[in-house]
């Protein structure tokens, strides 16, 4: 401490070990909050086509579309150590192929400040539901669940999933003219 | 800066740093913002350093007092530069 390096040194390293120390009452002080909340959501249009999959091979392949409803209101998640959430629709089922496929249909990025209260109608889906095979027409059972990762200042990265989800089924007959 | 100056800073710059640090985090954690958190904090920083970096006179009150210079032989005299540069 007898010079003036030698003390900014000091000052400089203590005052960065109390800002990790900050830093972790910050985590501490949101890691036991549940996250979870309520969000409703539907199904409007349900269609499936049987189409090739050009991307991947060239064999036909089932193709969902369909349209959602989605209302939730996110705003009671939002602290200090959140800083955006990253929410995704993921639709699951079964079929012969696999026992579980799991597909997210659409996503967004909501900044804290920005509204998250969420009421959309009749949303077109951001990504292709495709099927590795022909599972998709006459599916009964097809879950849609919302989910969101929360991206903090400090912590963990927890991936939390709504409350509520949707069922609905896939029409018997694929349909063959465009849209 | 004398040895209590030296003592006195340091003391000083934490109990300002730790200050700053610990009303920054109820302050945040008051308005949900933990960049006002950071911010404060950084205060704190630049507090403690303009008060404890540069040696102020509050810190040279009580220099030591060193042994007069003596007229040296020339024994001791080698004996210091020996020791010098074994160091």
């Amino acid at each position: 401490m007898h010079s003036v390096l030698q003390r900014g040194n000091a000052i400089l390293a203590y005052a960065l070990s109390v800002l990790a120390c900050l830093t972790f009452a910050c985590f501490i002080s949101t890691v036991f909050l549940d996250y979870r909340t309520n969000a409703g959501m539907n199904t409007v249009k349900v269609v499936v086509k049987n189409v090739p999959d050009y991307s991947a091979a060239r064999e036909k392949n089932d193709l969902g579309f369909l349209t959602f409803d989605l209302q939730t209101n996110l705003t009671g998640l939002f602290n200090w150590n959140v800083k955006q959430l990253f929410l995704y629709l993921t639709a699951e089922y079964e079929t012969a192929n696999n026992k579980l496929n799991q597909i997210v249909l659409w996503d967004k990025i909501i900044l804290r400040g920005e509204t998250a209260v969420l009421d959309f109608k009749n949303m077109n889906t951001k990504y292709y539901f495709w099927d590795d095979g022909d599972g998709l027409r006459g599916n009964k059972n097809i879950t849609l669940t919302l989910s969101w990762n929360i991206i903090p200042n400090a912590g963990l990265l927890p991936n939390v999933f709504a409350h509520g989800q949707h069922s609905f089924k896939f029409p018997d007959e694929y349909t063959t003219s465009r849209m | 800066m004398d040895f209590e100056g030296q003592a006195t800073a340091e003391k000083l710059s934490r109990i300002i740093i730790t200050l700053f640090g610990v009303v920054g985090l109820v302050w945040g954690y008051i308005i949900q913002q933990f960049s006002q958190t950071v911010y404060i904090l950084g205060a704190g920083f630049v507090l403690a350093a303009l008060l404890t970096i540069p040696p102020w006179p509050m810190y040279r009150r009580k220099p030591l007092n060193w042994q007069p210079v003596r007229d040296g032989t020339e024994s001791t005299n080698k004996e210091s530069t020996k020791k010098g540069k074994k160091k």
